[in-house]
């Protein structure tokens, strides 16, 4: 690693003010666990890296919020979204997938904003916060607005967030009536880099299907709502030769790329077989009615 | 960008002039503490673990910088008064290693799993240690090993 300045600002509005540059030098820093990593292969020479942690106080809470919703603080970390008892019974899809996520060292100190502002379409927390109809809250140093999730995403590492501007919270709405499923393919460990991820959720009213989100995310340049596959189940009755359409429909429409983790055409088959078996487990474990 | 910081280490204060391109692990090795070994450097491997504020981290994803101030403990703590702590003899007495490199990082993690979990599952040692990777694949003896350390831990608890 070359050198470097790190600054440690104690207020969010000081932290606002360093990152108010042009410079693509000057990054924001939180758990630094994927910084990190393209900073000692040389792909990013930061001049100054603006350590949020400092305002982590006010900024990683977890909580309830009036209408029902859940606030994640961006500077969570992921064990902490992993052992939140709010969230256990809230989403529980969250603690069902973290445990598969990196390790306990990485999720000791990864934190929910870097995880999504780092656009990387590997992870797994994004798709699960988009199906969750999650609502990225972002401030630069001139105002505050609201992107959600599935929006954050422009392309490959990019997102739709200016310079100097950044995460400082999640807002899920209440999840009262939805089932959710997460469901990865590794190709090497059980809680690799995703080579498929495939994030479902459900509201059902009287046996029948009224709304839904399907979210594809490290098979795809970056995370994707496959909306015609909801369209396909909006009003239908959940049964297994529904899944199976839902999951061709999902394999023909979804736009895959090849990487480490495999190549486009075995990603697409992936895409296809997961909605299917994400549609079956939320129908065998969800709670709905 | 060098800056002079003060933490605790092994529970003792110090202070140390320190470079933004060092990481935890760099720190370390210069007070001669070579329990934590920087092996993948991608933060898979486990080998680097040391604890910073009571929270097992990765040495080499974390900016030796960022430990100013912290609490950081290493295996090198582990032992009080030349007698090994209840994992390190455990290790010993199932024969959990061969060559022992990746050692000090299973032991650190198995000893903050016995911190949080009294008696750990065989599933529940293998999730809290799924990141920590033993070449010489002494897994079994590692698993049998961190299951005789919690049950003398609570004997010992019991006495």
């Amino acid at each position: 690693m070359l050198d470097f300045e790190l600054r440690r600002p104690t207020s969010l509005e000081d932290a606002l003010a360093m990152l108010d540059t042009d410079d693509p030098s000057v990054r924001p820093w939180s758990g630094g666990t994927a910084l990190m990593l393209m900073m000692k292969s040389g792909v990013f020479e930061p001049s100054v890296l603006v350590d949020l942690t400092g305002v982590e106080e006010e900024h990683a809470s977890i909580r309830r919020l009036e209408d029902g919703g859940t606030s994640i603080g961006a500077l969570a970390t992921l064990a902490s979204l992993q052992f939140d008892p709010h969230l256990a019974s809230e989403a529980p899809v969250l603690g069902q997938a973290l445990p598969r996520l990196a390790n306990v060292r990485v999720r000791n100190v990864a934190r929910v904003g870097g995880c999504l502002a780092h656009g990387d379409p590997h992870m797994d927390l994004p798709p699960i916060l988009a199906c969750l109809r999650g609502l990225v809250v972002a401030r630069k140093a001139d105002g505050e607005r609201r992107i959600a999730v599935e929006q954050l995403f422009a392309g490959y590492y990019e997102t739709v967030l200016d310079p100097g501007e950044i995460i400082t919270a999640v807002e899920l709405p209440t999840q009262t009536g939805w089932d959710s499923v997460y469901r990865k393919t590794t190709v090497r460990t059980h809680h690799d880099w995703p080579t498929v991820g495939v994030a479902i959720s459900l509201r059902r009213e009287a046996g029948l299907i009224v709304e839904s989100r399907v979210i594809v995310s490290a098979a795809t340049e970056k995370l994707t709502r496959l909306e015609a596959v909801e369209n396909l189940l909006a009003g239908q009755p959940s049964n297994a030769a529904l899944f199976t359409r839902a999951g061709r429909t999902a394999a023909e429409l979804v736009e895959t790329i090849d990487d480490a983790q495999g190549s486009a055409s075995y990603k697409r088959v992936l895409v296809g077989v997961e909605v299917r078996r994400a549609l079956s487990q939320i129908l065998e474990e969800g709670s709905g009615s | 960008m060098r800056q002079h910081i003060s933490f605790n280490l092994n529970g003792r204060p110090v202070s140390m002039d320190v470079g933004a391109h060092e990481d935890a692990v760099d720190v370390l090795r210069r007070r001669n503490l070579f329990g934590a070994r920087e092996s993948c450097g991608q933060g898979l491997c486990g080998c680097c673990t040391i604890k910073v504020d009571g929270v097992p981290v990765s040495g080499c994803l974390t900016l030796g910088l960022k430990l100013d101030g912290a609490e950081v403990e290493t295996v090198e703590g582990l032992e009080r008064e030349g007698v090994l702590d209840i994992v390190q003899q455990a290790f010993i007495d199932a024969g959990a290693f061969q060559c022992g490199f990746c050692t000090p990082g299973f032991v650190m993690m198995a000893s903050d799993l016995l911190a949080r979990v009294e008696a750990p599952t065989d599933e529940q040692i293998k999730d809290h240690l799924a990141g920590n990777l033993c070449r010489c694949a002494a897994y079994p003896e590692i698993i049998a090993a961190v299951r005789a350390a919690a049950e003398k831990r609570s004997a010992h608890a019991q006495v």
